[in-house]
């Protein structure tokens, strides 16, 4: 088989905030044989934010990151939901119009770029399970999951706009139980794992992003859910660091770990808490470990 | 199907069993229930055929039109397919909900062309088509049939009622993108305001983009919306902020430096209100570097790109 590598593009999330995602994402692609080239002058994809500001800026910008990949000769893998929706709708949007991107290239030119619209971006969720595939990412598996009770948590942007994403099924999907059940974890079902964890609302009105959050929370640990496994930065924010906030509003205790997907991954090929990067979270995972030892 | 009297607002399920035939659809389904055993079963529906928008409703889990839904596609083996009314509205009886809430938001962005006072006659919009440019980027917001799927899937809805929602706020892009329009600025004032509950709340979770079955595509519309309010210079709100950071930050360092933003968006006094929290964010080392945030390699050709779309704006005002 082809060896599996990506233009690697963490977000800008995962390079500050969650960094732990990032470092954990390295360390378990190399365990499993999937190669990662960085992007040193990839920009950042505007988050939703520059689209609200300037359509053609957001499609400009997002077409240089495509071209810098297409110079690389690989497909985009992203670890954050949110790039991976914003840039697909680019993606799309660039795809199905030539004038727009004859129009998109004419504003790169000015940059001495190009971007002929040849380019796959994907979200590290998809490579585990489309690209490497389960089988691979079973064998490499040490330290099973022994049952643990693991809510997958989607959130809005690894789904939606289905048309232009186009990997999993936005009502019904699968792929992250499929992963966790593949690690020796079980998955546990409930009603909000495709809804909105509330981070865009953050800094614009934080009623409205607790109010979300804590929903979500209590959702998943009404589900008997020990942890809640994430492909997104975003989501891994909200139901982490806005944890106790939403403890406040939800006027009880719910002190539940939040994990990203490649810490799971990490967690189940034998990686430690110090690998993982675990101290980062602000809800401990100390129990949880303790369980699985 | 869950079930709820104004009378007894705990709602309840009811199981009914249906044979299904090929190419039946859930409006069918719930026709046969409705013709065989339970004549009391209440929903709204006309046209069959996703043209009227009233027989939206939560079909496991999702809103969706009944008529336009394959009852095929939503049956699991061994599972119950769930109806339930739509989402954040007021059940009246069964899968009828109020739509009050959803007629005052619509009202709420007036709903019908203002044009510029003292018109000549041949400007008159009756008699002046819109701009083939325009009418492009108002299309999918004219194609609505206030079927209210978008406001039952919205996220932001969810949390707080008085919120304008997608389909008032598609509406509302379809008469500032009208050219004709005379009062663009003074209805994109009312809908930045934060008082109002307006455009800049949506969570941008393409929630409703996703379940529209009629590809109106409202997360387009709020996003144009947003984009010719700050173009107005109406910025005086978090979200109008948060949105000039970011593009003042991706300018700068190429990438997104949180710090700045939570500065720029909150201002002094709610970000000296944030310092608790980032006290504790910095104990477990999640706080960015406030004064160096180095910038991406080759930041130039970005530079570049603001540079040659500035201009081009500048060009098409001209």
């Amino acid at each position: 088989m082809e060896k599996l590598k990506y233009a690697y593009y963490p977000g800008c999330a995962s390079q500050e905030i969650t960094k732990e995602a990032d470092a954990t994402t390295r360390r378990v692609c190399k365990m499993l044989g999937i190669e990662l080239h960085d992007m040193p002058s990839a920009n950042c994809c505007g988050a939703g934010l520059i689209t609200d500001y300037d359509h053609l800026l957001y499609l400009s910008l997002n077409a240089r990151i495509f071209a810098k990949a297409e110079t690389m000769g690989m497909d985009i893998m992203t670890i954050c939901s949110t790039c991976l929706m914003v840039m697909n709708r680019a993606r799309a949007e660039l795809d199905e119009d030539a004038k727009l991107l004859e129009e998109v290239n004419a504003i790169l030119a000015k940059a001495g770029l190009h971007y002929s619209g040849n380019i796959k971006v994907k979200q590290f969720l998809w490579v585990l399970v489309d690209d490497l595939g389960l089988d691979k990412l079973k064998a490499k598996v040490t330290r099973p999951l022994k049952g643990l009770n693991a809510a997958a948590f989607y959130g809005c942007h690894s789904l939606r706009p289905s048309k232009v994403l186009g990997f999993d099924d936005p009502e019904r999907p699968t792929s992250l139980e499929a992963v966790i059940e593949t690690l020796g974890g079980n998955s546990v079902k409930y009603k909000g794992r495709t809804k909105c964890c509330g981070f865009q609302a953050d800094l614009v009105n934080l009623d409205s992003a607790v109010g979300m959050t804590t929903m979500r929370l209590l959702d998943a640990k009404g589900s008997g859910a020990e942890v809640v496994v994430t492909p997104c930065p975003f989501c891994h924010i909200n139901l982490d660091n806005y944890q106790s906030m939403a403890e406040k509003s939800a006027k009880e205790k719910i002190d539940l770990p939040i994990f990203h997907l490649a810490q799971v991954v990490g967690l189940a090929l034998g990686l430690n808490a110090a690998e993982l990067g675990l101290s980062r979270h602000l809800v401990s995972s100390k129990g949880l470990l303790k369980g699985l030892a | 199907m869950g079930e709820g009297e104004s009378s007894a607002p705990k709602p309840y399920w009811q199981t009914y069993a249906v044979e299904a035939t090929e190419g039946m659809s859930v409006l069918e389904a719930i026709l046969s229930v409705f013709e065989g055993e339970d004549p009391t079963l209440s929903f709204r529906r006309s046209c069959r055929s996703s043209i009227c928008g009233s027989c939206a409703m939560t079909i496991n889990g999702f809103p969706r039109l009944a008529c336009a839904t394959q009852l095929k596609d939503e049956y699991l083996e061994g599972e119950d397919i769930t109806i339930e009314p739509l989402a954040n509205h007021r059940v009246i009886k069964d899968l009828v909900v109020d739509m009050t809430s959803f007629w005052k938001k619509i009202g709420r962005v007036t709903p019908y062309l203002t044009p510029k006072k003292d018109l000549s006659k041949e400007d008159c919009p009756i008699k002046k088509p819109i701009n083939k440019k325009d009418e492009e980027l108002i299309d999918s917001a004219q194609k609505c049939i206030m079927c209210a799927t978008c406001n039952a899937a919205c996220s932001a809805l969810e949390v707080d009622k008085f919120y304008i929602g997608p389909a008032a706020s598609a509406k509302a892009w379809r008469f500032v993108g009208d050219g004709r329009e005379g009062k663009s600025e003074s209805r994109l004032m009312r809908l930045s305001l934060e008082e109002t509950h307006g455009i800049w709340d949506c969570v941008r979770c393409v929630h409703c983009t996703q379940y529209c079955p009629k590809d109106v595509r409202p997360l387009e519309a709020i996003e144009r919306l947003r984009a010719r309010a700050i173009e107005a210079e109406i910025t005086d709100n978090h979200g109008a902020k948060h949105v000039e950071s970011m593009v003042a930050s991706v300018k700068r360092v190429g990438r997104l430096d949180e710090a700045a933003m939570t500065f720029k968006t909150l201002g002094v006094l709610r970000s000296v209100g944030m310092i608790p929290f980032g006290l504790k964010m910095g104990v477990h080392g999640k706080m960015p570097h406030p004064i160096l945030f180095p910038a991406i390699k080759d930041i130039d050709e970005v530079k570049e790109i603001y540079k040659a779309v500035e201009e081009k704006k500048k060009d098409g005002k001209k």
